[in-house]
């Protein structure tokens, strides 16, 4: 497949003036011009082709934000060359802009005083959506994202579930070839979050809507995106499916049973014994195939138990494990 | 991307604003409150002179309602704007759309300031014309000059305040240009006191600032005291400085455009 994202050696370096602490030095900072420069985007190489779902992941500040802004044009790299569907962002922004759709998880692009229908509306006009092709994008996203029952309500007054599905919609309505979402679950409960999932997913697969997601939550990637890029520091750490990566490191994940009183040393071959409290034993299954029945059967009865936890491993983990066990994958094609 | 997205930012800020009508009643009385002040003093100044340098009271009454809600119109709310969406990095939600973002700003402040006009300037001059009276303009010639005066004063107003709140790029703050801002307005636009009644070196060099087209100029023009072939004499000098202005904004916009840095990230 074509790639429509092509990005080689990207570099973003911010300088910062620097803030002197107190009174006196935040009158200093008038006269001195003494910066600090901080490498938010460091040498990120990488290929996306039309139509794939690519989750951008790291921990806060790895500098997915930045590549995120440098991709939509509204931020120009210090170095490396970036290429989105043929063109070089940040001088053709307006081009640019009208073939992608962008959704800032934490800025609005909704107007906060009118209904919903009205910031859709001034969208129409915006990217000349042809009346046709509007009110058919915009039944179909109303019933997808169950928008009719706040559609005509005013932005402020909708929870913040229901905001993002509509900054959503927004962002489809004019049928954009690459749809940019940073961090577009933030803050979401749990239905609001398997909702905007979904969804994201549906647009992928039968739209063929090329999708660009920037999270520090593993669940966006497994449901959205089957290839995964991790960054972290500005860094390239990791780029290829998630499956590769769950494989090559283990799953690792967490079990925590919990006892009615100490039963004594556990020894099991199914999972190895991190810490214990006596009452709780805390487990470590480093082989994916291990499954918790396993555990329970070779744990067998008689022991008092009570309560069992299975944990997944989060990003902050996976991102440890990776830099202590396979530094050698950083930088490895798909 | 057409440019009738443009007159719908316009109708989109109207629209915006008439969600809070209690501003209304409260800009209404904060205006009528400095008009009638500077109504006030104008009358003291006068002491019952008919006629001072050849400007009679009535004359003042109305150069009060024009030079200063009319045409100077606040620009704190628009600047604070321009410079917190700046600051808080919403500008980039503007910048990912296909516009051009000065363009924007144009069309978003007509529907704002058309709002200012109608709910509030409007009823305050209907309140002062029926107390103490407004003049009609000087002539049918100068009432069509003084539009396209107004036209003018708009546009330089409007890039003035631009200009203050592009410079928040490079400053990240437009808190402190904007009282700066303000004390050059009330001084240089003629808004608190007409160039013709100011030592005749200031009026002179204060007449050739693009800040005279503000308020004095068009109000000059609508009180007859400008004849016609000088108002279009100004008139073009006005129009030189729109492009003067506008090109700086241009230049500004393009330089904060390229170094722009969008705070986190």
């Amino acid at each position: 497949m074509p790639s429509i994202i092509a990005a080689r050696g990207v570099e973003k370096i911010f300088r910062q003036p620097r803030r002197l602490p107190g009174f006196i030095g935040g009158l200093r900072t008038l006269f001195t011009r003494e910066f600090t420069e901080v490498r938010a985007v460091d040498g990120i190489s990488f290929d996306i082709a039309a139509g794939e779902a690519t989750g951008y992941l790291g921990p806060n500040g790895a500098g997915k934000s930045t590549m995120i802004k440098m991709m939509t044009g509204i931020l120009v790299p210090t170095a490396g060359t970036l290429s989105v569907l043929g063109r070089e962002p940040h001088s053709n922004r307006i081009l640019n802009a009208a073939e992608i759709g962008v959704v800032f998880g934490q800025r609005s692009q909704l107007w906060w005083d009118l209904p919903v229908r009205d910031s859709f509306d001034l969208n129409r006009h915006i990217y000349d959506i042809p009346a046709g092709r509007f009110t058919e994008n915009l039944r179909y996203l109303t019933a997808m994202l169950d928008m009719g029952g706040y559609i005509d309500r005013p932005v402020r007054q909708l929870s913040l579930g229901q905001r993002m599905r509509a900054e959503i919609a927004m962002a489809l309505l004019h049928d954009p070839k690459i749809l940019f979402l940073d961090e577009p679950t933030i803050g979401l409960d749990v239905v609001a979050k398997d909702a905007v999932r979904k969804f994201l997913a549906e647009v992928n697969r039968e739209r063929g809507t090329t999708i660009i997601l920037t999270t520090h939550d593993l669940v966006d990637i497994e449901e959205i995106c089957p290839r995964l890029i991790m960054v972290d520091d500005g860094k390239l750490l990791f780029d290829g499916e998630l499956k590769r990566l769950r494989a090559t490191l283990g799953s690792r994940r967490r079990l925590t049973l919990e006892f009615a009183g100490d039963p004594g040393p556990i020894i099991l071959t199914s999972a190895t014994l991190t810490a214990d409290d006596g009452a709780a034993k805390h487990f470590l299954l480093e082989d994916e195939s291990v499954s918790l029945l396993d555990v329970l059967e070779e744990l067998g009865r008689g022991h008092g138990l009570k309560d069992v936890k299975l944990e997944e491993p989060d990003i902050e983990e996976v991102i440890r494990t990776f830099y202590k066990t396979k530094p050698q994958l950083a930088g490895a094609a798909p | 991307m057409k440019v009738s997205a443009y007159p719908a930012f316009t109708v989109t800020a109207f629209l915006s604003r008439l969600v809070y009508r209690n501003q209304v009643w409260s800009g209404v009385f904060g205006e009528l409150v400095a008009t009638f002040a500077f109504i006030a003093v104008w009358t003291a100044a006068f002491s019952g002179s008919r006629n001072v340098d050849g400007v009679t009271l009535p004359d003042m009454v109305t150069y009060v309602l024009i030079a200063g809600p009319l045409l100077n119109w606040n620009t704190t709310r628009y600047i604070r704007e321009v410079g917190d969406s700046i600051r808080n990095g919403d500008v980039t939600v503007f910048l990912l759309k296909p516009l051009h973002y000065p363009a924007l700003l144009f069309f978003n402040q007509l529907g704002n300031n058309a709002f200012e006009q109608l709910t509030i300037t409007l009823p305050v001059a209907v309140i002062v014309a029926l107390t103490v009276g407004l003049l009609p303009p000087a002539s049918p010639a100068h009432g069509l000059l003084f539009l396209a005066f107004w036209a003018v004063s708009w546009c330089m107003l409007f890039l003035i305040a631009t200009l203050t709140g592009l410079l928040a790029f490079w400053l990240l703050t437009a808190f402190s240009l904007e009282w700066f801002l303000r004390g050059i307005m009330a001084l240089a636009s003629g808004a608190v006191v007409p160039l013709w009644f100011m030592p005749g070196a200031l009026a002179a060099l204060l007449g050739h600032l693009p800040f005279a087209w503000v308020s004095y100029y068009p109000s000059a023009v609508y009180l007859g005291k400008l004849d016609a072939p000088t108002s279009g004499v100004y008139l073009l000098i006005g129009l030189s400085w729109l492009a003067a202005l506008a090109a700086l904004a241009g230049w500004l916009w393009s330089r904060a455009r390229h170094r722009l840095v969008v705070q986190g990230g």
